[in-house]
């Protein structure tokens, strides 16, 4: 099997706190990867280290070929100003970043209405991004990554925002994604019935702690998911409780 | 009027002057550095006068002073300088810097109205070379890296999320900013720069919503601006550069009223 990315022994700490340690798996072409683990676990840190936006202290991170591998990213914070005027064909058409002249040619044209109309965003190409609903916003974000054609598509808590029905449908298309193009897909989620339902493998992760499995090995385990996400929630104070209801144990609910 | 030398001067350096504004205004106002540009101009007129103290060319000076002031806006980060009251102090000590520089120069008040105030009528074949250069280099530089800079302007999120060199694009620009701030310094002044380098891109974002029409849009008003303002000036003898700016500023309420009206549209007809 092709590994598209592999992840050895990466450490990763912020101001001597270590966040990430001794952190290793690999993921192949074509698979759906989820990452699931308590806040603060190191998700997002992870997928941003993958990216080279964060320098680890440790460990290795390869992708199957350094120089060709495109990845594609749709962080988990990205707030976008309500005035901003673009339209959404011009927000996902920045992506495209590869031409020689300026202007887009025949062809990049041809794979932005391909990539709009496979994520269903053709309906509002024209309306301004700010006017965008967070679900149809979500799609547009995930339109820019795909343009590029990535080879690995990192998605932090892409889904967090939607209502169960577009939630579904988002993940359909990043499995189709990975089905028909052969992207892997690293995806975090705090959603365990769509883990369950989408992912291939699973990493369950907190601080400390990995575990990858398949998703029946990690999602059936159910005093290990007990354990890791509530040991977390012993150690905080009440008030990151209060934020959290679910941080205790429950499988289903998305936080935020 | 175009049998007057000057005015054909004032035209071809004018219309240079206000594609080169337009264009590169849609990148400053998408970026929020219209202030930075505010500063900038007058950083320049410092370096102007100090030009006319030290007795070297004033573009020399120009130059010197507010690409070393991109410089150090870059390096302190221009996040800080959109909210930081920072930005007001420099702005003063670049304007004192100027006066400073032209008492000790002795200068004559002509040359520094025509600096604070810019002088449409004054420019000689020589300095519309010095704009040509300057415009395309500009335009080039713009051209060149329009993606990287289209995606950090718009979507800075997914632009550092695709790997692209955000702060270098983000240094790279402010002192292309700087160099097109000392050409248009000579031609507006250094008090209504900002004037030409943001109205018309601010007005443009209000009929279009493609990035590649703002461009076009923004230069024509600018252009338009400019001709509008050497003719009304022309005729009148009133300073070309309010007729520039007035003629901006009415293209930008229209365009906040279009706005409204077509919102207001939309919202009748989902109603
Ligand atoms: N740039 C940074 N500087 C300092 N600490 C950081 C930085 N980025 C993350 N951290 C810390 O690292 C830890 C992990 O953060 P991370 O964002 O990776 O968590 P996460 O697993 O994605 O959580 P969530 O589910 O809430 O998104 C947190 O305790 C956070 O405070
Ligand atoms: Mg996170």
């Amino acid at each position: 099997m092709l590994h598209r990315v592999r992840v050895s022994h990466l450490q990763v700490s912020f101001n001597g706190e270590e966040v990430l340690n001794d952190l290793s798996f690999d993921v192949s072409a074509g698979e759906m990867f989820a990452v699931i683990g308590p806040n603060g676990a190191g998700k997002s840190t992870l997928l941003k280290s993958i990216l080279g936006l964060i320098q680890p202290q440790n460990g290795r991170i390869v992708l199957d070929d350094e120089s060709k591998t495109v990845v594609g990213y749709v962080p988990q914070s990205r707030v976008i100003d309500d005035e901003t005027p673009i339209s959404a064909r011009d927000f996902v058409s920045l992506g495209q970043l590869s031409g020689f002249f300026p202007w887009p040619s025949m062809q990049e044209r041809k794979v932005l209405r391909e990539i709009m109309s496979f994520t269903d965003t053709d309906r509002f190409a024209r309306k301004p991004i700010g006017k965008l609903s967070g679900g149809e916003r979500q799609r547009v974000f995930l339109a820019q990554a795909l343009v590029r054609h990535p080879d690995l598509l990192l998605l932090d808590e892409s889904t967090a925002n939607l209502d169960p029905d577009a939630q579904e449908r988002m993940m359909e298309l990043v499995q189709k994604a990975a089905s028909d193009w052969g992207v892997s897909v690293i995806f975090i989620s705090h959603d365990l019935e769509l883990v369950r339902k989408y992912a291939d493998r699973v990493l369950l992760m907190s601080r400390g702690f990995y575990k990858t499995g398949t998703k029946q090995e990690i999602l059936n385990d159910q005093a290990m998911l007990k354990n890791v996400y509530q040991s977390i929630s012993s150690e905080a104070d009440g008030a990151l409780q209060q934020k959290s209801p679910s941080a205790g144990l429950s499988l289903s609910a998305s936080p935020r | 009027m175009f049998q007057y030398d000057f005015m054909q001067h004032a035209f071809i350096a004018g219309t240079l002057i206000a594609v080169m504004c337009g264009v590169i205004g849609v990148f400053i106002v998408a970026r929020s550095l219209s202030f930075i540009a505010h500063t900038l101009s007058h950083i320049g007129f410092a370096g102007a006068a100090f030009a006319a103290y030290a007795g070297i060319d004033p573009l020399a000076g120009l130059l010197a002073f507010t690409l070393l002031g991109a410089l150090g806006v870059g390096q302190m980060g221009v996040r800080m300088f959109r909210r930081d009251a920072s930005i007001s102090v420099i702005l003063s000590l670049a304007l004192a810097l100027g006066i400073l520089f032209l008492s000790l120069g002795n200068v004559q008040g002509n040359y520094s109205r025509t600096l604070l105030f810019g002088s449409v009528v004054g420019i000689d074949l020589q300095d519309i070379w010095l704009i040509v250069v300057i415009t395309i280099f500009v335009i080039l530089v713009l051209g060149a890296g329009y993606r990287w800079l289209k995606f950090d302007s718009f979507d800075q999120v997914g632009a550092e999320a695709a790997g692209l060199p955000i702060r270098w694009i983000s240094i790279g620009f402010l002192l292309l900013m700087a160099v097109a701030v000392s050409a248009t310094v000579q031609i507006v002044g250094a008090l209504l720069v900002f004037a030409l380098m943001t109205v018309p891109a601010a007005a443009a974002r209000f009929f279009t919503q493609s990035i590649f029409g703002m461009i076009l849009l923004s230069s024509l008003i600018a252009i338009l601006g400019v001709w509008f303002g050497l003719t009304a000036g022309y005729y009148t003898n009133a300073p070309v550069s309010f007729f520039i700016v007035a003629f901006d500023a009415a293209v930008y309420f229209i365009g906040m009223a279009f706005q409204a009206i077509i919102r207001r549209r939309r919202g009748a007809e989902t109603a």
